[in-house]
């Protein structure tokens, strides 16, 4: 018994210890974009918050819904409050793993990323590529992904469903500094 | 000659049905500098608030435009605007404010430690609470 005490307060301490293989962002950048024969709407988020352990390649990020900035105000009062119902659930979330993290060089190398987006109270698994280099001292990690409206229980009205794409291209771009 | 007066009469309707569409469909942004505070408080009122019971706060204050006054704990930039972090106590979270870009020349008269009073949107809580479109108030 005692050993194992012991050696949990060591996984601890080691956990502790390998701190500074963290790297947090809290303004990160997600955007996406939805292409129809009408329109093409496109919003950004500017606060994303993500952390990254490059010790095992584990990966959160995080983000407001309402934080996504559309051109036409209506737009996003649409978006928030009949499609992703943001009151209800304000955040998005991805957890998941980086593969084969290995090391990092200031030049771009393709990682595969696997997790769980959560949208609206829904979690689906998710498999993506990105670009991930080191530069300085920062972990960048760039890339886009699909994902399907109908897989999240997205409601969009008869009338503006041509106006709206079936599929959503997200894309990333977060700039981890080390986490003190 | 009636159904003259009723073809002009559907034309103007329409004319002026397209234009309130169009108004509608352009609305422009709320200016969060233009109009009042929803709520007015400390940061650390609306850091603790969110920090104790999320659920409750993210009712009171998300989408609402708030006025915080706070201590400026960090001055930085992200995406060509300017951000502050207020922060008053030891907490481990604090108040990210996003600054609107016509407010980005005011930041060289901001020093850390200061105290100051910051008009935003509140978008919600992830580590810290998040305001954007921010002004500076005086």
């Amino acid at each position: 018994m005692k050993t194992l005490t012991l050696t949990l307060f060591m996984a601890l301490f080691i956990g502790l210890a390998h701190g500074q293989e963290k790297y947090i962002t809290k303004q990160g950048n997600i955007s996406f974009y939805s292409h129809s024969p009408v329109e093409d709407i496109e919003a950004e988020n500017n606060q994303v918050l993500s952390i990254v352990d490059t010790s095992d390649g584990e990966i959160a990020v995080s983000l407001l819904i309402q934080s996504f900035i559309f051109e036409k105000s209506l737009m996003q009062e649409h978006f928030n409050e009949n499609y992703m119902e943001s009151h209800k659930y304000p955040k998005a979330i991805f957890r998941g793993k980086i593969l084969e993290l290995g090391d990092l060089t200031e030049n771009d190398k393709t990682a595969t990323i696997q997790g769980e987006l959560t949208i609206r109270g829904i979690s689906k698994p998710i498999e993506t590529t990105a670009n991930i280099k080191k530069m300085d001292d920062s972990i960048v990690l760039t890339g886009s992904f699909l994902v399907e409206v109908k897989d999240y229980k997205i409601k969009i009205p008869s009338i503006v469903a041509n106006n709206i794409a079936k599929t959503i291209k997200v894309s990333f771009e977060l700039i981890h500094q080390p986490y003190n | 000659m009636k159904n003259k007066i009723i073809l002009v009469l559907v034309a103007v309707l329409i004319v002026l049905g397209g234009y309130i569409a169009l108004r509608m469909y352009n609305k422009p942004h709320v200016n969060v500098a233009e109009s009042d505070p929803d709520l007015v408080l400390l940061s650390q009122t609306l850091l603790e608030d969110f920090e104790s019971d999320e659920i409750s706060a993210n009712t009171k204050y998300l989408e609402q435009i708030i006025q915080v006054t706070g201590k400026i704990q960090k001055l930085g930039t992200a995406n060509g605007n300017g951000t502050i972090t207020l922060n008053n106590g030891d907490s481990m979270g604090s108040i990210i404010c996003h600054l609107s870009g016509t407010e980005n020349k005011k930041m060289v008269s901001l020093r850390e430690g200061q105290e100051i009073m910051v008009k935003g949107i509140c978008t919600g809580y992830l580590m810290d609470v998040i305001l954007i479109n921010c002004v500076l108030v005086n």
